[in-house]
């Protein structure tokens, strides 16, 4: 469930002793950076109607210390929305951004969020999947470094038959940077006919650096496909190696390499000008991203 | 131009070449043929220097140099090209950047001048046309989504384009119907000339009827056990390696 957070109501806020917050502290981060009047409160309902398509394109670059965002997506029958979001936030920032995302059958809910995190950032998206054709996408890709948290929490609920949905998560950290990453797809009883896929594969730069992943299936259905894939590692070998066979230098290919680890997530990204947009944020970000 | 001398390569401590010596000299291609398990794709990946391939004794010694000396891309810039089976996907590098990036470093440790963008161009044009490659698939990642075909047609790309003095073709028959093999076969001829030797690693007779060796060796438990003219392969063909097993022990 969705915990309702009221940022000037610190007995609202959630501990750490419950199991979707254990990685990402929020009273401690609320303690270092109390809320004032200059809290950034955002809610919002966004109605995607019947057969109609959406494409929302969010670029969070405020410096405001503390945001806290309520987002609901309600999608009629075979509407589509496509949601990018990019978070550029200050490493002082404190922010919580959370959505629930009602499809409905025949839907497409597609989602895109790149993040080079926070003092504290919580983005969590809890999808009610309709089944029935709906296509749920939850894409992502955080590139952190010195002392910035991201936590990306999905949350996907398969109550009917035949639903799709596909996530891929990529990330790199570095320095002291911590990345949480908890992705549960909950297949109920009866929805039979489910296809949910979850892959997460992260690199970690140098020791101090840290992910904590919770890939999550859970399946009372009988005829699903289900898969999920955490890798967090190293570079691949043989990549490597097939570039230097090529004549690139191992330093050069490794930079390379690294560059591109995250760069997949966006090539998905139907709309060329904003995929260009988001493919230019990416390569700023990961300038100094380096894998040894 | 390439020399091999009694060659001993092990892989995570099993030794797969056993002692094998060959000779290709400029403008020649030779073809090493052999069974599953003889050593055949361990060789290209040892001369290319694959970590993790001890060289256990022997030496191979490139237009006077001693390989085995060498990075693996500092071999790559010497001229050395091993054309990979199952050529890699490099997720995130649009295959110009790719191929752009390693010409241009090749070209500096060379301590030539780099290659400017639109002559880098120009070139990649003139190249992808003969080997029927759409520019627009210069800008996809290299090799990401790619069937076996296009895979392989990008690999001679890189061969034209990069110009290496040296080839190695890892079984470059694999995955291929019989319009791209001719494709790629004639993109792989192109490249025959007086100053570049070739060595065409294959399990089947097929491709060297595209790509007429010049000698053939017989690859057999890490050593070659004979070598002829290229009316060998049609034997190897007609009788198998079954009966080369017993000269290998």
């Amino acid at each position: 469930m969705l915990t309702h957070i009221d940022i000037f109501d610190p007995s609202s806020y959630p501990t750490r002793r419950q199991e979707e917050w254990k990685y990402s502290d929020l009273s401690r981060a609320l303690r270092v950076v109390p809320p004032t009047s200059d809290v950034h409160r955002h809610s919002e309902t966004v109605t995607v109607p019947a057969g109609e398509t959406v494409t929302r394109f969010d670029v969070y670059d405020t410096s405001a210390p503390v945001v806290h965002e309520d987002l609901r997506f309600t999608l009629g029958e075979g509407a589509s929305l496509t949601r990018i979001v990019i978070l550029d936030e200050a490493e002082t920032t404190v922010s919580i951004r959370q959505s629930i995302v009602e499809t409905a059958p025949g839907s497409v809910f597609r989602q895109y969020v790149f993040s080079t995190g926070a003092h504290f950032q919580r983005f969590e998206t809890h999808v009610n999947h309709a089944g029935h054709g709906a296509q749920v996408e939850l894409h992502g890709a955080y590139l952190l470094k010195d002392k910035r948290h991201f936590d990306l929490t999905t949350r996907v609920n398969h109550s009917d038959v035949d639903g799709v949905t596909q996530q891929l998560i990529k990330g790199l950290v570095k320095d002291q940077a911590t990345a949480v990453f908890q992705g549960r797809i909950l297949v109920e009883k009866g929805a039979d006919g489910t296809d949910a896929r979850m892959r997460h594969q992260a690199l970690i730069l140098n020791d101090g650096a840290h992910i904590r992943a919770k890939p999550e299936l859970e399946i009372y259905a009988d005829d699903v496909q289900c898969a999920h894939g955490n890798t967090i590692g190293a570079l691949d070998e043989e990549a490597l190696f097939f570039c230097q066979s090529r004549g690139i230098p191992e330093d050069m290919a490794r930079a390379m390499l690294t560059h591109a680890f995250v760069l997949p997530v966006a090539d998905q990204i139907e709309d060329e000008g904003l995929r260009a947009r988001v493919l230019s944020f990416l390569e700023n970000a990961s300038g100094d991203f380096h894998a040894l | 131009m390439l020399s091999i001398k009694d060659l001993t390569v092990s892989v995570d401590a099993k030794t797969i070449l056993k002692g094998l010596t060959l000779d290709v000299p400029a403008g020649e291609v030779h073809a090493i043929m052999g069974p599953n398990g003889a050593g055949k794709s361990t060789l290209g990946y040892a001369l290319a220097g694959r970590p993790n391939y001890q060289i256990a004794s022997g030496t191979v010694m490139f237009n006077g140099e001693d390989l085995m000396d060498k990075d693996v891309h500092e071999r790559a810039a010497a001229g050395l090209y091993l054309s990979f089976q199952y050529p890699l996907e490099i997720p995130g590098v649009p295959a110009l950047t790719f191929l752009r990036t390693a010409l241009n470093a090749q070209r500096k440790l060379r301590g030539e001048a780099e290659m400017s963008a639109p002559d880098f161009l120009k070139r990649v044009r003139e190249v992808a046309k003969t080997l029927k490659i759409d520019m627009d698939m210069l800008k996809r990642p290299l090799n990401v989504g790619f069937s076996g075909g296009e895979k392989k047609r990008m690999e001679v790309l890189q061969m034209a384009l990069l110009e290496p003095k040296f080839l190695i073709l890892d079984e470059t028959d694999s995955g291929l119907d019989i319009d791209a093999l001719k494709v790629v076969s004639d993109g792989v001829n192109a490249l025959r000339a007086p100053d570049r030797g070739m060595l065409v690693i294959t399990h089947y007779q097929r491709l060297l009827d595209h790509i007429k060796p010049d000698r053939v060796h017989v690859l057999v438990a890490g050593r070659i056990v004979r070598s002829g003219g290229s009316e060998l392969a049609l034997e190897l063909e007609a009788n198998g390696y079954d009966r080369y097993a017993g000269e290998a022990a």
